[in-house]
Formats: structure tokens, C-alpha cells, sequence
């Protein structure tokens, strides 16, 4: 599974570092990084974290690109 | 006017089974519908958006003439709402600290199992008290340093500074207040005490963060510690007990969604969104103007109490496709569920963790389960609304 966050949408509300902190981080109080090749063991926290998203700015999918949706 | 007695009506405990036409006839009259009090209702999607988005919205009730000593950040606006919220923030989250919510998970799944354990097959149950209740009050309690065999105490003090909070229309205050701010001084009390007890001694509990921070800089005072504490112990404990209790009503009434999620648990995640718009555990919010605001031709005067109606915006047919319908597949989700905003909820992935934990392990057992009543019996709060009880077959 891959994901991509649309940085355009993303508001740092960080509901994503906190149901998938292997994956996504917060660097400071609200850059966001994130590991675009999800592990496997992470895909169900992924798929919490895309859905609790509250602008809903993170794709989920194995060919996930900016500007796809 | 019959919009003008919207509120009273909504409030009124007999709408508790099912508010939602008096939302939509909220809507058609909307977008902001004042009413005979003086007070004003908004009830559509992007209205409520772009008021919870609007600095010069308060949530302060000093900013409509309230008297008020010392408030918890739920009820301050910034600078000193951000102050506090990234305080308490420090133990609890990012960035400071990531894994805390995520390392409950295990724990999490632990107390439920152990809950659904001592229910038993083919019993008659009654899901809030045997489940829903005290799912989310072992785990605020774990999580805050607080002993699980006091919940008598909190439960009582909770109630009575739950009933101060909730939107009462025209009704005499006077006693409810008062019974709150005695409750608030004894719930304070008792939780600075319980952080005074671990000062020098930390646990892994917040209490203990917060009592044994080294940086003076990044302290809270006595008051700070006391109102916070008591913000996190009962907004822990009062609303994720009505998403997991919302969640199996909802998914009893709809068999085939019910089936669906079943089969196909990897839809849980957006099923609880889905119940997040759909039933939320939390009706309105109270904002004040700092300075006449207007919306959409209408001007909310400066100090005037307005009320958003999230459970309402969540229904708006211009935000939602057929937004009575529960869908758990539903594309495009910003639902109101946790707010929207500087105030968006500080608890919601725990909460979601909790609601994931309890829906993922009941699901299996749902599929004989019958609801013995229907409505069940609602709780007299309106703006926190779920059932007292939700008697069930297993
Ligand atoms: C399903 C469960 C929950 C729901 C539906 C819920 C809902 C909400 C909503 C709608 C707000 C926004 C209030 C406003 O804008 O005026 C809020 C704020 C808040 N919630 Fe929750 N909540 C839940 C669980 C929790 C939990 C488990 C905690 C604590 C661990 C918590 C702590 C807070 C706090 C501290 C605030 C104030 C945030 C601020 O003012 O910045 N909530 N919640």
C-alpha cells in the first residue's frame, strides 16, 4: 500500500501521528512528514488514520500520486 | 413565530429519540434562526464551518456577561486557549509524545475483551452499563492516574457539572449552576490531590507529567492543573460511551450495514466517521460574538449566545449527498463530529481507538443480537445526547 498526503489540504490537526506514529510525524508543531511506501504491519492504522483525517487529505491505494484522487 | 421556539423544542427531552426533523426544519428556516430568548440557532453546514473557523467567535461565557473565576481551554479563546491546549498536549500527543494514544491499543483491547467476557451468550444485557459505560472510564482513568474504584465519586460529580453545561432554554438555572460549581470545587480537589500524591514519584500516568514537569516554563498552576484534569476526566467518560452505544442502535436498525461491515471489518475506520455525522455523541456548541458578526444577510449581535448545531450541519443536504442515510462507505466525510477548528477535539484518535476496540470485537456477536426496546431510553442531556440504556439479546 502507498499513501500521499495532500500537503495543499493538510491543516496539521495530527489525528494521522497519533493512530499511525510509525508512519507519519509531526516536526515541530505542524510539518508533516510521512513514509510514502506503507509497511505492512502499518496498513490498518493507515487506513484509520486516512479515514479520521479531518480534511481528508491523505490517498490511499498502490498508485497514489498528487493531483490523482 | 414557530421557528423561534426551535431550541426549547429540541431541548425539550421529548425530542431526545429522534431530533433530526427538528434540525431540518431548523435548516429550512436558517441559516441563523433567532430565537424568543434572544439567543440565536445555525443549523446549516458551511455557516457552522466558517463560524467555528472565525476568531471573533468565543467560546469565553465572559464574553456574554457570565461571571467566571478560572475556566478550563475548552471554554478559552487564544492566546491562552493555545497556551493551555499545547500544555496539556505535551503528555498526551505529538508532537511531544507520538506513541502514547497508540501504545493504549493493547490495553485497550484488553478491557474489552474482558468486559464482553463477563457478558455471557443468550443474556439479556444492557449494553451502556455492562459495556459502552465502562469501556471509556477504565481507560480515562488509566490514562490520567486515576483509581478506577472512585468512579461513585466522579461519576456523581461528572453528572452534576454535565447538567450545568448542557443548553437549557428558558428554564431557571440557579440550582443546576450551583450544584456544578460545587462539584467543580470538589472534582478539582480530588484530582490535584491524586497529582500531589505522585510529585517526586511519577507513574506512566498523565497526572504524574503534569505534577513533575521540570521546565517552570511548562507547568500548570494549581487551578490550571485542577480545571484540566477535570475537563479531560469527564469529556473522557461522557461522549465515547454514546458512539459505541450509537454505533450498535445504528447498526442493529440497518442489517444490511451491519452485514456489510461484517464482512468487511478494513471498513470500521470509516463506518466510525460514518457514525461520527450520523448519530454524533455531541448535538451543539455554544459560541459568543466578540463583535456583531454576519452570516449570510443575518448579524449576530456582539455578546449574544449562538448555538451550532453540529448534529444538524451533519444533516445538511447541501454538504451531504442523501445525508439521512448511514453509509459507511460515504466518500468525503468532514463530518462535525469532533468540532472543527482551534477547538477541534483534543481525545478523538483515543476515542476512535476505543469506538475501533469495542465495534471491531462486538461485531461477531451482533449478528443474533436483538434490540429489546426501540427507542431505548435516552439521557436528559440534549447537547450530549446518547441512551441511558440499551437493553439487548445477545
Ligand atoms: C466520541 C467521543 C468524543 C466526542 C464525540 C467528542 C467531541 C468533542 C467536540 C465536538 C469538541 C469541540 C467542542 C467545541 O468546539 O466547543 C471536543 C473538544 C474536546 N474534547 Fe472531545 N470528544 C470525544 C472524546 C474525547 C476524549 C476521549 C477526550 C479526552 C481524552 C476529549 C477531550 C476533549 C477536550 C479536552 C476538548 C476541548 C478542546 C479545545 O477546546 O481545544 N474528548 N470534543
Amino acid at each position: 500500500m502507498r499513501t500521499v498526503v495532500d500537503l495543499t489540504r493538510c491543516q496539521g490537526y495530527a489525528q494521522c501521528v497519533f493512530l499511525a506514529p510509525g508512519v507519519f510525524e509531526l516536526h515541530g508543531e505542524e510539518g508533516l512528514l510521512y513514509a510514502t511506501a506503507v509497511p505492512e504491519d502499518q496498513e490498518d492504522r493507515v487506513r484509520q488514520a486516512a479515514a479520521a483525517c479531518p480534511v481528508q487529505a491523505i490517498l490511499l491505494g498502490e498508485e497514489v500520486s498528487i493531483g490523482a484522487r | 413565530m414557530a421557528s423561534e421556539t426551535l431550541l426549547a423544542r429540541i431541548t425539550d427531552y421529548s425530542s431526545r429519540p429522534d431530533p433530526y426533523p427538528l434540525y431540518a426544519e431548523l435548516r429550512e428556516a436558517g441559516p441563523v434562526v433567532r430565537q424568543a430568548d434572544g439567543s440565536y440557532l445555525v443549523g446549516t453546514y458551511h455557516e457552522i464551518a466558517a463560524l467555528l473557523h472565525d476568531p471573533r467567535m468565543s467560546v469565553d461565557p465572559r464574553t456574554r456577561g457570565a461571571e467566571a473565576q478560572q475556566l478550563p481551554f475548552l471554554r478559552l479563546d487564544d492566546p491562552e486557549h493555545h497556551r493551555l491546549r499545547t500544555l496539556a498536549m505535551r503528555p498526551f500527543g505529538p508532537p511531544h509524545t507520538p506513541h502514547r494514544v497508540d501504545g493504549m491499543r493493547e490495553e485497550i483491547d484488553r478491557i474489552t475483551r474482558e468486559l464482553l467476557d463477563s457478558l455471557g451468550a443468550g443474556e439479556r444485557i444492557d449494553l451502556v452499563d455492562d459495556f459502552a459505560y465502562p469501556l471509556p472510564v477504565t481507560v480515562i482513568c488509566r490514562l490520567l492516574g486515576v483509581p478506577r474504584e472512585d468512579e461513585p465519586l466522579f461519576r456523581a460529580w461528572s453528572d452534576a457539572l454535565v447538567a450545568a453545561a448542557d443548553v437549557r432554554p428558558g428554564s431557571d438555572t440557579t440550582e443546576t449552576d450551583k450544584a456544578g460549581e460545587q462539584a467543580k470545587m470538589e472534582m478539582g480537589g480530588y484530582l490535584v490531590n491524586l497529582a500531589e500524591q505522585r510529585r517526586g514519584k511519577p507513574s506512566d500516568d498523565m497526572l504524574s507529567a503534569f505534577v513533575n514537569e521540570p521546565d517552570p516554563a511548562l507547568r500548570l498552576s494549581r487551578e490550571e492543573l485542577a480545571e484540566t484534569a477535570i475537563l479531560l476526566l469527564i469529556a473522557g467518560h461522557e461522549t465515547t460511551v454514546n458512539l459505541i452505544t450509537n454505533g450498535v442502535l445504528t447498526l442493529l436498525r440497518r442489517p444490511d450495514q451491519l452485514d456489510l461491515l461484517r464482512r468487511r471489518p478494513d471498513l470500521l475506520p470509516r463506518a466510525v466517521e460514518e457514525l461520527l455525522r450520523f448519530e454524533p455523541p455531541v448535538h451543539m456548541r455554544e459560541r459568543i460574538p466578540r463583535a456583531d458578526v454576519d452570516v449570510a444577510g443575518t448579524t449576530l449581535p456582539e455578546g449574544a449566545s449562538v448555538v451550532l448545531v453540529l448534529a444538524s450541519g451533519n444533516r445538511d443536504p447541501k454538504r451531504f449527498d442523501e445525508p439521512d442515510r448511514f453509509d459507511p462507505t460515504r466518500p468525503d466525510n468532514q463530518h462535525f463530529g469532533f468540532g472543527s477548528g482551534i477547538h477541534l477535539c483534543y481525545g478523538g484518535p483515543l476515542a476512535r481507538i476505543e469506538a475501533y476496540s469495542a465495534l471491531g470485537a462486538l461485531l461477531p456477536r451482533l449478528g443474533t443480537a436483538r434490540l429489546v426496546e426501540d427507542p431505548p431510553p435516552y439521557r436528559q442531556n440534549a447537547m450530549l445526547r446518547g441512551p441511558r440504556h440499551l437493553p439487548l439479546h445477545l
